[in-house]
């Protein structure tokens, strides 16, 4: 649904450099180096930006 | 024998977010106490309740409660545990509602970290009125022994400082392996933060056989914060609850 | 902070502190085995499921000429004593 604001296992917050994180590698950019620019350090939190989808637009039908 | 402690700062991040220091003579004891109290012990104000005035997005008004509980507000110093502070936020679609959209009535609370979305709001084809978020909340200020959400710390640790004794040449037929070490070393008085070699002691001494040592009662802290304060902050208010127990514990028993 | 004292002699004190955790109750413990005429300190506690005791307990004993309350108190003194030497140091740095 909507990113997580926080990640699950160490609680930073994650949920501030989704949007950027969403561009960029959407602009092809390699999510690696983006994490890294972004200083989400943690495989934890990285992971809470990697394996995420959005899914409002897809819900949002269905209201 | 006062306690003769020793601070130094191996690194400090960028807007006091996070730091690496170095203490010494401190007991693991006391090392643990003030990582704990960093994590359980220091209050931050965070939304506890929300009173939901219109939400027709596509969440429910508790998972919207719960994200707004989860960011980080900027906490000032001279608030009692259990007080409240009632902040706003009203967003209509089509849009995004950030947590930079929270207004305060304490203009020295407001989000640490601004864009993190709450709920993306649409304006569905059919519908006549837009997606609309219009929340009351109150945050209060607590421990983070209450919720995980009133930690001021993330990621809060210490490592031991450790030195590297050099014992002999590596075998040299062997695997050339690397030897991963993550942390501080000392050598000559000097810090190194294994940063530097890549974590990976070979590197550093190439064809060296190498034993790694503990320093006795030298603890590496690593202190992140989620944005409601400072490390400083964090950190000396951690030593004060510590100071704080202890002074009640000796008025209880003078009693 | 509430105290109840379970067994006290001159040179050994058990004493229940309600409110407490391993954060306060092991920095306390520390602190009373560096003190002078302390001969044993240890705490105990139990997670909350057990339903039976779970405030923590803190034992003391003491050597001849030392009251187990007056080393309690030195070692709360210790503690206090080792925050402000935390923090100043902290700050210096």
């Amino acid at each position: 649904m909507m990113v997580p604001v926080r990640c699950f296992t160490c609680g930073n917050v994650v949920g501030e450099h989704w949007e950027e994180f969403k561009a960029r590698t959407q602009d092809g950019e390699d999510p690696e180096m983006v994490l890294d620019e972004l200083g989400v350090e943690r495989h934890c939190c990285r992971r809470m930006l990697v394996s995420h989808k959005d899914l409002v637009d897809i819900v949002a039908p269905y209201q | 024998m006062a306690p003769d402690y020793d601070v130094e700062f191996i690194d400090r991040g960028d807007r006091d977010r996070e730091a690496r220091f170095l203490v010494r003579d401190v007991s693991p004891a006391f090392a643990n106490g003030i990582r704990r109290a960093m994590i359980a012990d220091v209050p931050t104000l965070s939304i506890d309740e929300v009173r939901v005035i219109e939400n027709s997005s596509v969440m429910f008004d508790e998972q919207i409660a719960l994200r707004l509980g989860l960011v980080p507000l900027t906490t000032p110093d001279d608030y009692e545990i259990g007080e409240t502070v009632t902040l706003a936020l009203d967003v209509e679609g089509p849009g995004t509602a950030y947590s930079g959209d929270l207004v305060s009535t304490d203009d020295r609370v407001e989000p640490a970290d601004k864009n993190v979305p709450i709920i993306d709001l649409k304006d569905p084809e059919g519908s006549e009125t837009p997606q609309r978020l219009e929340v009351e909340a109150d945050a209060v200020y607590d421990v983070g022994r209450e919720h995980a959400k009133h930690q001021g710390g993330v990621a809060v640790g210490y490592r031991h400082l450790q030195t590297v004794e050099i014992v002999g040449d590596a075998d040299e037929y062997g695997d050339d392996d690397p030897h991963i070490l993550r942390g501080v070393i000392e050598e000559d008085g000097e810090l190194i933060p294994t940063e530097e070699f890549d974590h990976d002691l070979t590197q550093r001494y190439p064809g060296k056989e190498v034993e790694v040592h503990d320093v006795p009662n030298a603890f590496v802290f690593h202190v992140e914060t989620d944005g409601s304060m400072s490390v400083d902050e964090l950190v000396t208010q951690a030593v004060d609850t510590i100071h704080g127990r202890a002074s009640e514990l000796k008025d209880a028993v003078q009693l | 902070m509430e105290l109840r004292v379970i067994e006290k002699t001159d040179t050994e004190l058990s004493i229940e502190i309600a409110g407490e955790d391993h954060t306060f109750m092991n920095v306390l413990k520390g602190a009373l085995l560096e003190s002078e005429g302390v001969e044993a300190a240890t705490y105990d506690v139990n997670p909350e499921q057990s339903g039976g005791q779970t405030e923590p307990i803190l034992t003391v004993k003491t050597q001849e000429d030392v009251d187990a309350l007056d080393a309690l108190e030195a070692g709360a003194d210790r503690v206090m004593e080792k925050a402000d030497d935390f923090r100043s140091a902290y700050e210096a740095a």
